[in-house]
């Protein structure tokens, strides 16, 4: 097992958003976790990360508990988070992003993801080397985004709404890569997107969260025996 | 050739002014935080030197160790003040009060372990000059340009390719993806501080050297400082640098037409002018902290 949370309960100041939240996600496996706005997606992977502390229950990484960790020793652990519209640094060129993070995320037992690797990943990056990444499309920029994450030895990924102004083929195309290298590399994620149907198609497991509360965890057959709306 | 030797000394003068805008912008574009001690730590060093010199160690010695010191008690502020203030989730307007409460301590630590007077360094090569194509230079103005010009390019030249330069102009441009990218932006804030106080320090120095110290006048040439650096386009330190020069030549060439004590409003003056006309400053960058 990857990546674990048993009753999380996180929030901010005094106000807790999750309600003793619990999922399980195995090795190279893409959890679908869908929810209107504010239902608590984002909190869920902050609190994952440690961005935001868990006033309550456990985490989980290959089985050691670290909801006491700081985000820089989730990080050397292996989980990576690729933010909402905000994966890039917009005034270094694509070649000076890559190879800046690579160094940062040095694995002294050889880091499973070097910068030639995503190279080879996500050719359009080599294309774009010397663009500045400010200045690329928002596809581009999102494919970026997802190198810089995979760079070093990643366990799970945490994708905050990787589709966001993307144009529906730029979409499919995205999530076909981010597939693609997990199942290649073995590496979890976990995906938050509004883009269900997208969605849906490279999820292995599926869950909705509403106010706070999980109201469906389950493998992607089950979620499609069910409307997936009723539970929004 | 009066109008000449006004330019020449505007230049000179826009130098050393840019090389205190220069590092505060670099400081400043990458933390967010409007480090007006950076004052402190100009008067501070001129002052070290002086206090050396004066001890008779060559010159040279008292710079190299009054960047030093600037750039260990850069660090100081850094650790003890900025980063505890961060973790506090303290407002920029904090900070900048606990800056301000820096530099007026650094002013008086001067004041009283050094002294409140005006002084100048104990050095005869200080009043040498040498005249090139009929305009007048001393010794310590030929430093000035030289050392202000040399540390402006180094410092473009170690952002745009040394790896840290990188690194500072990754945390600048996106502090959150730094931070959840293992880039560490507190370390890199310390980083920053010390190459920027250690800049700082050259200035202070040498303007000291040029014409004389006191503890409290570093403020003013902040202040100037700062109107460069927004009117040059802030993140921009090409911007800065040459919007120093341009001030300072303005200045130089107002006491031609205007008296001496209105020199420093027409720089004002202009500066607010600017800001109406193009409120983005000289250089427009697309990104806010970008460097």
């Amino acid at each position: 097992m990857t990546l674990e949370a048993r009753n999380l309960v996180a929030g901010y100041g005094d106000k807790s958003i999750l309600e003793k939240v619990s999922f399980n996600l195995a090795d190279g496996e893409i959890l679908a976790f869908f929810g209107h706005n504010g239902a608590g997606k984002s909190t869920t992977l902050k609190a994952v990360l440690g961005l935001l502390p868990a006033k309550e229950g456990q985490i989980l990484l290959d089985g050691e508990r670290i909801e006491h960790l700081t985000v820089s020793a989730r990080l050397k652990r292996g989980l990576r988070l690729l933010p909402e519209g905000k994966g890039v640094f917009p005034d270094l060129n694509v070649q000076d992003s890559i190879e800046i993070v690579s160094q940062s995320n040095r694995d002294p037992n050889g880091a499973k993801i070097s910068a030639d690797d995503v190279y080879d990943l996500l050719p359009v990056l080599r294309d774009r080397r010397k663009t500045i990444a400010g200045e690329m499309s928002g596809g581009q920029q999102q494919m970026l985004a997802f190198g810089l994450a995979l760079l070093g030895s990643p366990k799970c990924v945490l994708l905050e709404e990787p589709s966001v102004g993307l144009q529906p083929d730029l979409v499919e195309e995205l999530f076909g890569k981010m597939s693609d290298i997990c199942k290649k590399l073995s590496i979890s994620a976990i995906l938050v997107e509004h883009k269900i149907a997208s969605a849906m198609k490279i999820a292995d497991h599926v869950m909705i969260i509403n106010s706070g509360k999980l109201v469906f965890n389950g493998s992607k057959a089950e979620a499609e025996q069910i409307n997936l709306w009723n539970y929004f | 050739m009066l109008y000449v030797q006004l330019i020449a000394d505007g230049v000179v003068t826009g130098c050393a002014i840019g090389l205190v805008a220069v590092s505060f912008a670099y400081f400043y574009a990458t933390t967010g935080i409007f480090h007006v001690a950076h004052a402190g730590i100009y008067t501070l060093c001129g002052y070290i030197a002086w206090y050396l010199t004066g001890l008779g160690i060559p010159f040279i010695l008292a710079l190299i160790a009054s960047i030093l010191c600037g750039a260990l008690v850069g660090m100081f502020v850094q650790v003890t003040l900025y980063q505890t203030l961060e973790n506090k989730g303290a407002s920029p307007l904090v900070k900048l009060i606990a800056s301000i409460g820096v530099l007026t301590t650094l002013q008086n630590i001067v004041a009283i372990f050094f002294t409140p007077n005006i002084v100048q360094f104990d050095l005869p090569w200080r009043l040498n000059s040498l005249t090139i194509g009929g305009v007048w230079f001393s010794v310590p103005q030929i430093l000035i340009l030289l050392s202000s010009v040399g540390l402006f390019a180094a410092v473009v030249l170690f952002s745009k390719y040394s790896k840290l330069g990188k690194r500072i102009r990754a945390v600048a441009s996106n502090p959150g993806l730094a931070e959840i990218t293992h880039l560490n932006p507190q370390r890199v804030f310390v980083y920053v501080i010390a190459i920027s106080s250690g800049l700082v320090a050259v200035p202070g120095v040498l303007v000291g050297v040029d014409q004389a110290l006191q503890p409290y006048t570093s403020l003013i040439i902040l202040l100037t400082a700062v109107i460069a650096m927004i009117a040059g386009g802030i993140g921009s330190l090409g911007g800065a640098f040459v919007m120093s020069i341009v001030l300072a030549v303005i200045q130089s060439l107002s006491v031609a037409f205007v008296s001496g004590r209105w020199s420093i409003a027409v720089v004002f003056a202009i500066f607010v002018l600017f800001i109406l006309i193009r409120p983005e400053g000289l250089v427009r960058r697309k990104f806010s902290r970008a460097i």
